[in-house]
Formats: structure tokens, sequence, C-alpha cells
């Protein structure tokens, strides 16, 4: 077949999509700036408001030229398209003409001076005067100073839309909307409101999109005063938003999203875009501290590293190398992660190492690795297009993950089915077909109960089961034998619903799994996640475009920090310490011999301090006193250690009671690389030095690995990166240049080609394992259910971000500044509760103030709040049941009672 | 069928008249041939554009393959100026409309149709709502009708009041509850309209002729028509004649026919100076073009367009630019707003008229809207409401240039007494 072609200028030019506009076609052969655009916007469908983009066009069978927006006419093979002429040029003209009467011509004084499309746009046109005389205009509209980050000054709007579509196509927020008609319309927010009191959620990106100041940020991010612009990646959750980061003299002057990402072309959400002002913030620890007569007092580095070493040889020497741990962190990176837990196992030769993925993922690594063999996210986020069926269980994306959950809610726009299971009413759980909103605790009961429906109404994929899987007749016994009345009596999920919602998962063409921490945060943690597999594998939805299991991360970094090897049982690229040819392995690498010790997982690190069995404990990044739970218990553990090392960002509680704090260095201080939750490594770039005499956190680690007599090469985050994927198998054809812009998914193959879809021909262990799970009551409930009727679980708001360290240091805490403790109004009433009223909320641990909100969104019988506020310190509450396969502890399950605060 | 009192054709009326047997005979052909038999007929829409119903109607996916869910919309918004006859049509014999609803619905399949009616016609929703349950009650509407398999549901929506409503994708986006806004074509409402299902909007007057094409036949349709297309058109007749109205005609019948002998004539003391043919959004004719066919195809070959076919005459005691003026003045009002040349341009010619008529018109004010006649031309506007806008105008500076100098250069009005 002749390639298809059409005629610029009278130059023939090949047609090279089917659904090309005549703008793209156009774009494809001559660049951006081929005719002049204002409404157009990347990412968005044509709006075709501005009709700059006019140009003419005459189809084969056409007697003349018509005129056409090239922005949404599609490109008709042998077609003829005239792009400058002078009908057009003064049609474009006057176009410009009508915009500008109406627009305050006060450029030299606008923050987007410089950076204006519709400057730009001008200029390119040529303008030869604005004619009209003066009338009705728009200039009169007043600015928006309501909110702390977003901005609007509605005289400097052009109507182009562009707002408006962006709010509607990629944040599915639908807050902004055109009011008045023809010369009146404006734009508004909500129902005409300012920033503030509208629905926004500060995501940011009609900012990005506005081609003048109309729509604009606090941090002015449209001025040109920028003096660099680096990419790097978000700090905050593990979807791994591209940033693009503006730095001024006096250091960063705003955010904005690239493009060009394939993570988040042109979106975010307000914690990357907005809340970086933690980096400079005057309580950031400037200098390393060593404490005495117990008060910590700065000192140099030298005497802080000289300090360390002695004391950790003295232990060492003492107790021997498991008297010493690490706990690595999530937030840093890949490189500094691998060099933690080298540290832990080349020089002081212990496994004992975790990290903070303990307290979040551990349970998905462990299950999915169990099941598949790997314990990572199968598919990639942008899958979503492809896929039929949406489930979501234990995860609230709209708020923990919100660029996820806004791809999500767009295809939940589109007509796909989506399933929640959460015990909350989420935004998703509103969007949904299905909601089962089940009691906390009861993840494994409803799975049981979908996978019975599946297999006895054969629903199931037998073709996939029989040549992917292996144990499915045990399986199908056991699945066939629970008892579903029971199953949904303790889960309040009708057995209906749970039919229904498996019926669409199983016979939607493909259906693809999102879990979070709902699901991994329980004691049966790693069972669900075993049972999320083998609901996918029973019904073939595993391998192929737009299905799978897919972890959503809560760190930047989970997915990192666990490849680089830090747990106690597996090394760089999950190899097992227990195989001698593995130890060999690392020793070849290492030039030391690695331990073959067990390892203490982080619950156990502070049993083993509290039995007075573990001496020192060196904490990166990890506020343990917020975040572990029965946080009484972790203080006594901590000041029962002879040596506590933490490095920080601030000065949290966990560092106070530090015998040395290391200051370390923010993600805008450093490079390096971050892997999100679809296996995407990223490179992270130093956008600033770091604050005062901090220290990178690879820095540091070098430093002390030298110190203490190591051979380690100095600090470079691209060697440390080189010596990776010498280790790791699956980083084999990474290198820092071949990354690139949008990183790679691993595996990365040694010609550098990287994986979108894990197990497609099979699965790393040969045969996927269905195994069966059997649905038990959690401990906390069978022990204190009694005594504490109510059922406390704890989640995540979008404007927070855990322990808040960071986002409580900027100005979301306008936004958002108290944890709130959700009850159902039938609970409320009994109990003669207020809305906004202060409550005590009592565990067998301990109790705590918290405010009341009467909410629908709970069931009667749970409570639900957030965990980032210190004055509330929910952890104090939560118990001590852990996940027994993965130590994972239960955060969403404390047996509670409520009473009014007297 | 009209009656002669104003009151609405009852169902009985209707049936004793032959009413619904053409959607019995409907029923018993297939979808396919109902589609045929319209395109057969040469019936042109009656919404202005006069584009093929059959033809439209072929451009519906249809089949085991196609969408379950598709929609007939009916177009009852008439907001354009000088335009009253699907009023008429839907006072006076509702059935006569839901039996083409019926039909056409079959003919693509489509279990939900909805009337998008103009908000102001209070006495045609009341109607239309006691024809729906006739109808509905008489195994018309509904589940299994007539013992064919077809199920249809018929819902009346009104609309919020807005010139936009009227335009087909506007319509879509206002009866989805949104803003009503036009949309880009491609996709065809016909393909992706009313909540993406593929959906078919048709002006009144077009679904009223349906039964009729069923019942009698295309070639008989096509034989009521002495111009260019088929069947009968409801003319109307607006201005200083002596019987204005709405007068039904073989299409094609000439302007010349239509004004002197069924509208009588000019009134005394009047004299016919141009008249808009079919509504406000149409090119003038003058007295040169009194012969012209009023079909599509002839009046389009005269620089106009049949439109509604309802006709505005002006008379020689009228001031063209004040007329126009009126015109621009609610064209301004009504555009959307969604696209530059018509949300800045039209405010601006309103001004600018309106200066002349106040006699404070300037040189150079003829060369800005010629200026915008063509900047607001066909294509260069996201609908067509900013070209319908400019055809009045564009007509009168070409027609009335003197009317026009004369304002600049007296700086008055010279229809005005002072
Ligand atoms: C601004 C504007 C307003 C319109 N208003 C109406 C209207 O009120 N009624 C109508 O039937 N068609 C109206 N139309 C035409 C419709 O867009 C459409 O062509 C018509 O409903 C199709 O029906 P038909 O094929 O039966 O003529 C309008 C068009 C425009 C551009
Ligand atoms: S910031 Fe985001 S949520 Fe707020 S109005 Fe803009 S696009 Fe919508
Ligand atoms: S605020 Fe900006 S993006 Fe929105 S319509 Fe106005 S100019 Fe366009
Ligand atoms: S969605 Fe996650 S990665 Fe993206 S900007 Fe927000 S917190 Fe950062
Ligand atoms: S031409 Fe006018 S009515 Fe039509 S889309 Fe543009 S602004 Fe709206
Ligand atoms: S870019 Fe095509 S109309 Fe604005």
């Amino acid at each position: 077949m002749k390639t298809p072609q059409a005629y610029i200028n009278s130059r023939p030019f090949t047609i090279t999509s089917s659904s090309e506009t005549v703008l793209d076609f156009l774009q494809h052969h001559f660049g951006d700036t081929v005719v002049p655009t204002l409404c157009k916007a990347p990412n968005l469908e044509p709006i075709g408001s501005c009709r700059l983009c006019t140009v003419k066009v005459k189809n084969p069978n056409d007697k003349d030229f018509r005129m056409v927006a090239a922005c949404h006419t599609p490109v008709t093979p042998e077609c003829e398209i005239v792009t400058h002429s002078p009908d057009l040029k003064a049609l474009r003209r006057h176009i410009m003409e009508l915009i500008l009467t109406d627009h305050p011509l006060d450029c030299i004084i606008c923050e987007a001076n410089g950076q204006c499309e519709l400057q730009d746009t001008a200029a390119e046109i040529g303008i030869n005067a604005v004619r009209y005389a003066p009338g009705k205009d728009h200039h009169h509209y007043p600015q928006d100073l309501s909110h702390p980050f977003m901005r609007s000054d509605m005289a400097k709007c052009i109507n182009c839309y562009r707002c408006i579509e962006v709010c509607d196509q990629i944040q599915g927020d639908f807050v902004l909307n055109m009011a008045g008609r023809g010369m009146d319309s404006r734009v508004i927010k909500s129902l005409d409101s300012s920033f503030e009191n509208s629905q926004c959620i500060a995501c940011g990106a009609c900012a990005q999109t506005c081609p003048t100041a109309a729509i604009s940020d606090v941090f002015k991010f449209k001025e040109a005063a920028a003096i660099d612009q680096v990419a790097t990646v978000c700090t905050y959750c593990g979807v791994g938003c591209n940033l693009e980061v503006s730095v001024g003299v006096d250091g960063v002057l705003s955010i904005g999203a690239p493009w060009g990402s394939e993570v988040n072309p042109g979106h975010t959400c307000l914690k990357g875009r907005y809340a970086f002002g933690f980096y400079n913030h005057r309580d950031r620890l400037r200098d390393p501290m060593i404490k005495r007569n117990g008060t910590l007092k700065p000192v140099g580095w030298e005497e802080v590293y000289q300090f360390i070493t002695a004391k950790l040889s003295a232990i060492k020497e003492t107790y021997g190398p498991h008297a010493v741990a690490g706990i690595s962190s999530s937030r840093c990176t890949n490189e500094e992660n691998y060099l933690m837990q080298k540290f832990m196992r080349a020089v002081i030769g212990t496994n004992n190492i975790d990290g903070c993925a303990r307290l979040c993922h551990a349970p998905t690594a462990i299950g999915m690795q169990r099941t598949f063999g790997t314990g990572a996210a199968t598919n990639s986020i942008k899958e979503l297009e492809l896929t039929d069926c949406i489930l979501v269980i234990g995860a609230n994306p709209t708020e923990a993950h919100p660029v996820t959950g806004a791809k999500i809610k767009q295809q939940a726009f589109k007509g796909k089915t989506l399933v929640v299971i959460d015990p909350r009413t989420t935004e998703m759980a509103r969007l949904a077909d299905y909601h089962l909103q089940l009691r906390p605790g009861t993840n494994v009961a409803v799975l049981n109960m979908m996978m019975h429906f599946i297999i006895k109404n054969n629903w199931a994929d037998q073709e996939f089961i029989k040549e992917r899987c292996e144990g499915y007749q045990l399986f199908k016994e056991k699945v066939l034998a629970v008892d579903v009345d029971f199953l949904s009596a303790i889960s309040g999920v009708p057995k209906e619903l749970a039919s229904s919602a498996a019926k669409v998962y199983a016979q939607s063409d493909a259906s693809m799994c999102f879990h979070g921490l709902g699901v991994t945060e329980h004691a049966q943690g790693t069972d669900a996640v075993c049972l999320i597999a083998d609901l996918a594998m029973i019904t073939g939805n595993i391998g192929r475009p737009g299905v799978g299991v897919n972890p959503l991360r809560g760190q930047n970094n989970v997915q990192g920090s666990a490849d680089m090897g830090v747990q106690p049982n597996q090394g760089p690229g999950y190899l097992k310490m227990e195989d001698p040819g593995v130890r060999n392995y690392y020793q070849e690498h290492y030039g030391v011999p690695v331990p073959d010790d067990q390892g203490l997982t982080i619950p156990e690190m502070l049993d083993e301090a509290l039995a007075g069995r573990l001496k020192a404990l060196w904490i990166i990044g990890e506020h343990v006193l917020q975040t572990e739970p029965n946080i009484e218990k972790v203080k006594k553990a901590l000041q029962n250690l002879d040596l506590l090392i933490v490095q920080e960002l601030f000065p949290t509680e966990t560092a106070l009671q530090a015998h040395v704090v290391l200051p370390g260095a923010s993600f805008l201080e450093k490079s390096g690389t971050f892997t999100n939750g679809e296996r995407r490594v990223q490179r992270v770039n130093k956008v600033v030095e770091p604050i005062g005499n901090a220290k990178s956190d690879g820095q540091i680690i070098t430093d002390i690995m030298q110190e203490m007599g190591y051979d380690q090469e100095d600090y470079d985050h691209k060697k440390v990166l080189a010596e990776i994927t010498q280790v790791v198998p699956f980083f084999e054809g990474i290198t820092w240049e071949n990354l690139g812009v949008n990183g790679k998914q691993w595996p990365v193959n040694s010609d550098g080609s990287d994986t979108k879809i894990l197990h497609t021909e099979t699965f790393k262990i040969g045969k996927g394992r269905l195994i069966f799970k059997p649905f038990r009551e959690s401990p906390e409930l069978q022990k204190h259910a009694k005594k504490y009727p109510f059922i406390l679980t704890t989640n995540r708001a979008l404007e927070h971000y855990n322990c808040g360290t960071m986002t409580q240091r900027t100005e979301l805490n306008e936004l958002m500044e108290e944890d709130i403790l959700l009850i159902n109004p039938s609970d409320a009433a009994k109990r003669n509760m207020f809305d906004g009223e202060l409550v005590t909320i009592t565990s067998a641990r301990a109790s705590t103030q918290i405010r009341l909100q009467i909410d629908r969104s709970v069931n009667p019988g749970v409570l639900s709040t957030t965990f980032h506020f210190p004055e509330v310190l929910i952890n104090k509450l939560s118990g001590d049941v852990y996940d027994p396969d993965s130590y994972c502890p239960e955060y969403k399950v404390i047996a509670v009672n409520i009473n009014k605060f007297s | 069928m009209i009656r002669s009192d104003g009151q609405p054709v009852s169902l009985f009326e209707y049936q004793q008249q032959g009413g619904y047997s053409a959607l019995e005979k409907a029923l018993q052909s297939s979808p396919s041939d109902i589609t045929e038999l319209v395109k057969d007929a040469q019936l042109q829409g009656r919404g202005g554009a006069g584009f093929l119903t059959g033809v439209k109607w072929g451009f519906v996916p249809m089949g085991e393959q196609a969408p379950t869910t598709k929609y007939l919309i009916v177009n009852a918004d008439e907001m354009e100026p000088g335009t009253f006859k699907d009023r008429l049509l839907l006072e006076g014999n509702p059935h006569q409309m839901l039996e083409g609803i019926i039909i056409s619905a079959y003919a693509i399949q489509a279990p939900k149709s909805y009337i998008f009616l103009r908000w102001a016609y209070k006495s045609s929703a009341n109607r239309l709502l006691t024809a729906i349950q006739e109808a509905t009650d008489a195994g018309y509407i509904g589940k299994d009708i007539l013992n064919s398999g077809f199920d249809l549901e018929i819902a009346l929506h009104t609309s919020v009041g807005r010139y936009m409503c009227g335009e087909e994708t506007g319509l879509l986006s206002a009866l989805e509850g949104g803003r009503a806004i036009p949309r880009a074509k491609p996709p065809f409402p016909q393909i992706s309209g009313l909540f993406g299902k593929p959906s078919i909007v048709n002006n009144v007057e077009t679904l009223c002729c349906v039964p009729h094409i069923v019942e009698k036949g295309a070639e008989w349709f096509k034989g009521l028509s002495i111009g260019d297309g088929g069947g009968t058109k409801l003319y109307g007749a607006s201005g200083k004649v002596n019987t204005p109205g709405i007068y039904e005609l073989p299409l094609g019948t000439p302007l010349r026919e239509i004004l002197e002998e069924h509208a009588g004539g000019m009134k005394n003391g009047y004299r016919f100076r141009a008249a808009l043919p079919g509504g406000a959004s149409t090119d003038f004719l003058t007295e040169e073009h009194m012969d012209v066919k009023m079909d599509f195809k002839s009046v389009s070959a005269c620089g106009s367009r049949l439109g509604t076919g309802t006709i505005i005459v002006m008379d020689n005691h009228t001031c063209p630019v004040g007329f126009v003026h009126n015109l621009e003045h609610f064209f301004a009002q009504e555009s959307c707003g969604w696209c530059t040349p018509c949300r800045e341009g039209l405010p601006w010619v309103e001004r600018i008229l309106k200066s002349i008529e106040l006699g404070e018109g300037q040189d150079g004010d003829l060369d800005v809207l010629r200026e915008h006649t063509s900047g607001l031309g066909p294509g260069m506007t996201f609908c067509a409401l900013a070209p319908g806008a400019m055809a009045p105008l564009k007509s009168a500076l070409n027609y009335f240039e003197d009317d026009f100098q004369s304002h600049i250069r007296e700086k008055k009005c010279p229809f005005r007494e002072n």
C-alpha cells in the first residue's frame, strides 16, 4: 500500500498516523510554531477556541479551499494545505486584535512577561494596531489572592478554555468552568467562589497550562527570573512524578511538571509542585551534633566521624557485629540505600539492615515473590488506557497517589468498570461501579468470597491456569470449601455484591488491580497479597497489557530500597543471604565475606534493643517515634541503646533521642536515582547545594565506610550506580546516561531495553503458584474487641505526607492543620457527640485527644483518621500485632473506645 | 392536519384521519428500508441546513456490532428570530410528530428519544406530555410497540432558553446537563453524540414529514415539490404583509407567490425592500430575487439560504442599519463565548452598528464591519452561529451600502424623525 501523504504549501509529506489532525501533521513536519496556536495545549483534546491555527484545506473532492481550524480537523490523504497567505495573515491579525482589545496591556509589570504564550504569539503574528474604541471589557475582574498556593487574575484571561479542560481531562476535579455568555463569559471556580473556597485541590495543572498570567501560583511559576531549570523526581509518593525546578540566585523559585514526562505529563499533585518549602526551612539540621551531658551540641564532621567510628568499633569488638543494626530509608536514593546495606553487611558484618518498607509494602514483596517470584508491579500505569476493569483494594489513590489517582478517575469517567474494596467511602469508592465496604481487617475474607464465586461459576480462565499456574487442584478444593455466609457476615459485604464484582473482574477482557497499604498493613497482609495474585492468575489477568497486580508504593523509593537489598534476608537484587552461592557472589564484589545471620527486621531490632542485646542503631530518615506502632515501647527501646545515630533533615523527636545526629541532604540537594512504583528507575538531579554543613546521605555513609577502614571509592552517585549494575542482575543494562529523561523500567537488559510488563511468557519461578490462605480474625480484635468495641483505621490525606516533618514545614498546614477522626452519624448520636468536638480515644496501649467529624464515609463501628500530626500521635494507640510473614505492623486495625473529652 | 380552533388534534381525531397507520406499516418493514425510503423521498432537513435526512440516518451504525444505546433527538428549540413554524406543529398536532419520532427511532433502532423543547413553549410542553401519555397508553410508545419487539421511550426536555441550545452539538451538550457549547466534528453525532452514543438530531418539521412518506411513498412525496428536494414546506411570512402567518406549500414555491398570493402582499403604504428568506441568519434577498424558487438549492444560488423558510420582510420605512443592528444585538448576546472571533467580534460589530445608527459612525467603520464578515465567516469560527450572524450584515452592506453611508455622512439615521 502506498504510504498516505498530503501537501503542505504544495509539497508532499507523509501522514504518519491515521488519527493525525492537520495541526499534528503540520507540526510533525515543520515544528511547533508552523502556525500560531493559543488554545492548543499538550495532553489535551483539541479545544478549537482561539481559531489562530486556521489554515486553508482542499480535499481531493472539493472545488475550493476551505478555512478550517488545523487543531481539530483530521488530515485526509491527498489534501492540500496552505499555511500562509495574505488572507490567513489578515485573519490571524484580526483575531489577535480582538484578543488584545480586551487584554490589559501591562506586560511590563506582568509575572508572565517574557514567558507568555500570548505575547509570543502576538509577536509572531504581528499586529498593526488595536483599533477598537474601548467599551465593555474584562479589565475590572479582581485578582484572587485567597489561596495559599493558587492565584488568579482574570483580567488577563483570554478565554482559551485550557484551564477548564485540564481540570476536567487531567485532574478530573471539574473545579473550573465558564460562566456567562458571549463577551460576558469568564472562568469561575466551583460556583463562582475564590480558589480557597472552591473544590480546588491545588494540583496546579491549570496554572501550568494557562497561556497567560491569568492563573498562576504564589511562586510566580511563570516568571522569567530563573537562572536554571533542573529536571528531577518528586520526593513524596511512589508515583515518581518528574519535576522541573526553577532555580534563582536564592534557591528554588518554583516547580513545574515537564510536558515530556511519561509518568506525569504536565501534571503533579500539590505536594510535588508546591510543598518544597521545607528544604530551606529554619528548622533544617545544619551541623552534625553529638549529645554530651544530655544536650546535643554542633560539632565538625571530622569529630563526628571519629566519634561514630570509635563507638561502633568498640561495640562490634565487645558484643559482636550483630549488636549493630541499621535502618535505611525509602526516601533516599538507590545509591544511598545500596551503600547503607553494603555498610552493614560488608563493613559491620551483619544482616541487621532493614528499611521503612517494612512498615508498608514488605507484605507485597513477600506475597508477590511467593506467587510470581518477583515482588514488583507487574504492569505500567500507562496501561490504564488499555484496561477494561480497574480493581482498587485498600488504596486511596486520589489522596495518597494523586497523579495515578487522577488517571484512574479519568478511566472511570470514560466508562471503564471500577471496583473498590475499602472500608471507607473514598472518592474512588464514590466513582465505583461496585464498592465493597468491608469491615477493616477482612480483606482475606472478601478475596476468598470473590474467588469462591469465580471458581464455582466457571468464570476462571482455565487455559491460563493450565499453562501458567501450579497448585490449582488443591487451591480449588480449598476455595470451594470456604463458608461464604460466614465470610459475608464477618466482612459485612453482601454475597451478591462480592459475586457481581468478582464476575466483572473475571470476565472483562483486561482487568488491572491496584493495592495499597489497606492490604498490607494487616495481620494478614502477606496472605491478602498472595490472594490478590491468585485472583489475577485464575482469571488470566497477568502478563499482557492492561492487567496485573500493581502495588501503589507509599514512598518515592520503596521499590528501590528493597531492590537495593534493604532487608535482612535478601541482598541487592533480592538474592537470598542464606544461600552460600549468593554470599560468594557478594564477596566477589565486596572483597570481604558477607554475613550469614538471619538479621533483624525493624520490629525485631526494637525488641532486641529493649532486651539489651542490640547496642547500636543507625537510623536514616525515619521518625520512628511517630510512625512505628506502640510508640511508648519504641521510646523505651531507643533509650536502652548505647549508640543511637539519627540521620535527618529535621530535629524530630527521634533525632532528639539520639546520641549522634547527622544532617542529611534533601532530595533537592543531591543526585542519584529513585525507582517508582512501576519499576521505573529515574534520575534525581541536584538542584541546590546542601544547606549549612549538611551532606548527602551517600556522602556520609561513604565517609564512615572509609573511616572504618573499608576500601570504598569516593562518593559519586554515577560510580555507585555503575557498581549496582554489576551486582543487581535486573539493573544490568542501566547507565546514568541511558536513563535519559524518562528513566527505564527494570529488568533492563544488557542492550539497554527495558520492561513494561512482567511475566509475559513465564514467571521467574517457572509457573505461578496458587496459594490459598483462609481468613483469620486479627489478634488485636480477638484480644481487645470486647473492651474496645470500635475499630480505628488510619490513612493519609492529600495535603500531608506521613509524619509530616516535611509537609508541615510548608504552606500545606494552611490547608490541613490537624488530624480529624471520622465517625458514623449513628455512633455519634448514640454517644451524644457533635461535629468538631474534641474526644478521647483509647486503645489497650494508650489514649489521645482528637477532633471529631461526623461523616457517612465510615460505617457504624468504624473510626478513621490520618496519622500526620505529632499533636495527636495516633500511633501511640496502635498495637504490636504484626503480619507474621513480613513483620509489617497492623496499622489498619486498632481496637479502641471513644469517650467525650473531659 | 391542524384544527382551526387552536386546540390540538386529539389521539382519536388523529387516528380517525389514518394517524399511526404509518407506524404500523413501518414496523412491518426493516429499519433500513425506512431509511432508504426517506432517502428516495429526498426529504431535506427542515432545521435550516437542508441536509438529506435519509443520508444522515445512513451514517448511524446498525446491526449486531452497533452500540445498543442510540438516541433520536428532536430539535424543538426554535429560537431563530422570526421563526415559529415548529410551534404550530407541536401545538397543533403533537401526535403527528410523535409518530414521526417513533418511525425514525425505529429506522435507526434507537430505544430512547428526547424532545428538546424551547423553554418558552409552555403550551407545547403540556400538549406534548398529554400526547406522549395517550400514545403510551395506546401502545405506540413503550415496550414491544405493536408487537414488533421494538421498544422506545420518549422524554421531554425543556431547554434553558439559549439560541446555542438549538445548534445540533450545543443541544447535545445541554442535554447532557452541561453548558450549551458546540462540539468539534468529527466525531459526528451520528457516530458519537449524546453521552458518546450514536445520535440523530432532527428538526420537528422534518420528523413530521416522515409518517406521510411511509404512508404514501417516496414518489408521492417527491411529487409534492415543485423545486429541488421532496415534499411541502411550512413557509412563514412576517413583517408588513397583509396576512402574516405560516403556509404549507409545495417546496420550491416562488418567493413572489408566497408573499403576494398567500401572505396577501404588502400593507398599504409599505413597499417591499428586501427579505430574509429563512430566519435571522440568512442573507437578504431583494426585489431582483422575487421569482426565486424557495427550495434549498435555488435560494443558495442567489447567495442566501432557505434556512427555516420563515420569511422576514423588510419594508421601505424600516432602517436597514437599525434592522441589522437589532439582529446583531441578538447574536452578540447569544454567542456562547467559546471562540474568539465570535465572542469578541460580535460585540464590536454590534457596537459599531449602534454608533452608526446613532449618527456617530466614522469613516472606516464599514471596512471594519467587512473585515468581520470575512473574519467570522464560514470555517473561521467553531460553529455556524457567527457565520449565520454575518449573513444579514454582509448582504446588507452589499445591497444597502448607501444607507450605511448616509448614516455616517449625515451623522444621523435618515429613517428617524429628528
Ligand atoms: C446557532 C444555531 C441554532 C440552531 N437552532 C436550531 C433550532 O432551534 N431548531 C432546529 O431545528 N435547528 C437549529 N439549528 C440547526 C441544527 O444545528 C441542526 O442542523 C438541525 O437540528 C438538524 O435537523 P434537520 O436535519 O432535521 O434539519 C441551529 C443551528 C445553529 C448553528
Ligand atoms: S489547581 Fe488543579 S484542581 Fe485546582 S482548579 Fe486547577 S486544575 Fe483544577
Ligand atoms: S484562565 Fe488562562 S487557561 Fe483559563 S481560559 Fe483564561 S487564559 Fe485560558
Ligand atoms: S503524585 Fe506523588 S510523586 Fe507525584 S507530585 Fe504528588 S507526591 Fe509527588
Ligand atoms: S461561533 Fe460563537 S456560538 Fe459558535 S462556538 Fe464560537 S462563540 Fe460559540
Ligand atoms: S489552536 Fe486551533 S483553534 Fe486554537
